[in-house]
């Protein structure tokens, strides 16, 4: 080797450390999962459709046995297109009852169900007549936790329509997730929320009564419950109190990401929106505000110190997947707040990092 | 190694040859799985000329002259002939392959072709003069309807042929009749002459629509071989049958074989099931890619079927070029536990 090509070898080294570098910042996750139960390996298999394969009673011992995550073309069923249900049994332990936890698939082709101890949990695209594909979107599913068995067996039911070409589930990870970030909410508001399609501005109000609203998980798009190819304006309403080491503490209202904007209020009065946010450094270009983590400074006075609080959000989506739809949702204090603004570097530049992490702590 | 001047030349044509072979034949995957279950080369009979009662099963063509299938009738004391000869063929087929659903492989006919078992027209590839088009380099494989053989006795092949010039008749190929071990059963088949009608009018799906005037067409079959040629875009099937008894199962099945390339299907007006989209809705693209080799089978409620009345298919399809149409079999209903038994049994045969 000689001089020069050493000089230039030096130079590639330096550029590569500092894209790396660099990538590390603007690459960040968006999420922190970590899987506590391995699904992946053998599923009990059929083609068909008979609502009854759902129940967690019903025997599929004459079932074939098919590896997952893979396309059921590579199984023996080439050429196959139509209905194939999965099942397959699962245990938790040491799980405690107040965590989330996610069911995760990386990819169904085209459209699923899925059902644990034969109960619906979701599903992603549709089934005929109106089918629709959904075969390049990662499975992402809430638990609820009355649906868990924590001390038996469990049984998931995926219900699969395959249109043409490769059928199933064809991509991992496979497998029951907890979002590592929930750790630093200090109260946890995800689960069931009330919600209500259109438009009204009376639904901010602390004190009206939503009692008729249907239930809606978040987060989880509102496609997957039910308001398939919702497109426009819906809200979201949820009460809560303050625990006692919370009080009159500086908090922020985390709102994971919404698709695609949103008006938060509380107790009646509005405390922030994603367009809001641009001047946080969080949410930087137009038609990217389904990508902003919402992170809100609850104003003092406006908060409810003993008694009950409302938050109510008036959601719009312009189109696709619409709602709250992933990352923490709850209350996180000023330190919690800042761990998790620091963990998602995400559209924050080098500079801004140097600048937080050296110059102002 | 050097190549000289020569063998470019000849890897070239090769390659020439390879890829209009892909594009004039596209094999499907079901091809391959034809198993030849009878030879019909050999000796047959012929005659040139052509006359109405040929096609029946009762002709008595001992008079004929014998001839060899496959090769061209020049190479046979019919040398600078052009025009119609008729090739007749008796054989018998075991009672073995009741379930099985059976083709005939006629090879390359040059240039048209007309083929009758037992006097029923089951395939037909060109046209015939005054609106001639040859069809000399398509493969003839012609799905035999079950309900026209006779597994005890005598079956009869007619074949009326007619070529423009240079070699005619039948003249390449592994000529017999072909079982598909893995083909899909159906309770009640629906193949055979369905209506069809070019142009689209979502109209069209319903019970009571109006089809007298619509044309005939052989279901399946490619419509550029019954008389549609180069025709692209969209076109609507139909068919009306009389549904017997009950189904034990609430859930059915509705087996269309193959589709090119894209189609909505409706039972008694209600669609049941489609693939592909007819408009991509993001892109506005015309659709494409390869939805003509998927496998329909379209699950519905047996409650939308009426039982001693007249019910009625009716299938969109959009064709984006090349070849168009139901084009492969089976088609018909069956029951979901025998297409679940089905799918499970095939898994076995093909070695799982």
């Amino acid at each position: 080797m000689n001089r020069r090509c050493k000089y230039r070898y030096r130079i590639g080294v330096r550029v590569v450390i500092l894209l790396i570098i660099f990538c590390g910042f603007i690459r960040a996750e968006a999420e922190d999962l970590k899987r506590i139960i391995l699904l992946s390996g053998n599923w009990k298999f059929s083609v068909g459709d008979y609502h009854a394969w759902a129940n967690p009673g019903f025997n599929d011992s004459e079932w074939d046995v098919i590896e997952v995550p893979g396309k059921w073309e590579d199984y023996g069923y080439s050429d196959y297109n139509g209905y194939a249900w999965y099942r397959k049994n699962f245990t938790i332990q040491n799980v405690d009852e107040n965590t989330v936890l996610y069911l995760v698939f990386g990819r169904i082709d085209d459209s699923d169900e899925v059902y644990l101890n034969g109960k619906k949990l979701s599903g992603s695209g549709s089934m005929p007549p109106n089918f629709r594909t959904a075969y390049n979107e990662r499975r992402k599913y809430p638990i609820p936790k009355e649906y868990l068995n924590y001390t038996g067996t469990n049984t998931l039911a995926v219900r699969v329509y395959d249109c043409y070409l490769d059928g199933g589930i064809i991509d991992g990870p496979v497998g029951i997730y907890v979002d590592e970030d929930n750790n630093l909410l200090d109260l946890d508001l995800s689960g069931q929320w009330k919600f209500h399609l259109g438009d009204n501005k009376q639904w901010k109000a602390g004190a009206f009564n939503d009692e008729l609203w249907t239930a809606i998980t978040v987060p989880s798009d509102w496609e997957h419950q039910g308001f398939d190819e919702y497109n426009g304006y819906a809200w979201y309403r949820r009460k809560f109190k303050l625990s006692a080491n919370l009080k009159n503490k500086p908090l922020y209202l985390i709102l994971g990401k919404i698709d695609d904007n949103d008006y938060v209020y509380l107790n009646g009065e509005l405390i922030g929106s994603v367009f809001e946010l641009e001047k946080d450094g969080e949410y930087k270009r137009k038609g990217y505000e389904y990508n902003a983590r919402r992170i809100y400074k609850i104003p003092q006075e406006y908060l409810n110190q003993n008694g009950s609080n409302t938050i109510a959000i008036r959601v719009f989506d312009s189109g696709l997947r619409g709602g709250i739809y992933e990352c923490p949702i709850g209350l996180m204090t000023e330190i919690n707040c800042r761990q998790y603004r620091r963990k998602h570097y995400e559209n924050q530049s080098f500079w801004d990092f140097i600048i937080e992490e050296f110059l102002i702590d | 190694m050097k190549l000289n001047k020569m063998s470019w030349k000849f890897i070239t044509i090769n390659l020439i040859l390879m890829i209009s072979a892909l594009n004039s034949n596209r094999l499907t995957a079901f091809e391959g799985d034809l198993v030849r279950v009878k030879n019909l080369s050999g000796t047959w009979k012929f005659s040139i000329g052509e006359r109405e009662e040929w096609i029946s099963a009762e002709y008595d063509d001992t008079d004929w002259e014998s001839i060899q299938v496959p090769s061209p009738w020049e190479n046979q004391g019919f040398y600078g002939y052009n025009g119609f000869g008729f090739y007749r063929k008796t054989f018998t087929i075991s009672n073995e392959y009741r379930e099985n659903g059976l083709y005939l492989i006629l090879g390359y006919i040059d240039d048209v072709d007309e083929t009758y078992l037992n006097g029923q027209k089951i395939g037909s590839t060109g046209t015939f003069p005054p609106i001639y088009a040859t069809a000399y380099n398509a493969k003839r494989v012609y799905r035999i309807p079950k309900e026209l053989i006779n597994y005890n006795g005598l079956n009869i092949l007619a074949v009326k042929v007619y070529d423009s010039y240079q070699a005619g008749g039948i003249v390449g190929g592994d000529i017999g009749i072909y079982v598909n071990p893995f083909e899909i059963p159906v309770d009640l088949s629906l193949e055979g002459e369905w209506k069809f009608k070019l142009g689209d009018e979502l109209g069209r799906k319903s019970v009571t629509y109006n089809d007298s005037q619509w044309d005939k067409i052989l279901v399946p079959a490619k419509w550029e071989d019954k008389g549609y040629r180069d025709y692209d875009g969209y076109a609507w099937y139909r068919k009306s049958f009389y549904y017997k008894g009950t189904f034990s199962d609430e859930t059915i099945v509705l087996v269309l074989g193959k589709i090119d390339d894209v189609d909505e299907v409706y039972v008694n007006g209600v669609k049941v099931g489609m693939t592909g989209d007819f408009v991509d809705r993001e892109n506005q693209k015309l659709p494409t890619g390869e939805h003509y080799q998927a496998l329909r089978g379209y699950y519905f409620s047996t409650k939308l079927l009426k039982s001693n009345q007249k019910n009625t298919i009716a299938v969109r399809v959009y064709d984006s070029g090349g070849d168009g149409g139901i084009y492969e079999g089976p088609v018909g209903l069956v029951s979901q536990t025998r297409y679940i038994e089905y799918w499970r049994k095939r898994k076995q045969l093909k070695g799982w």
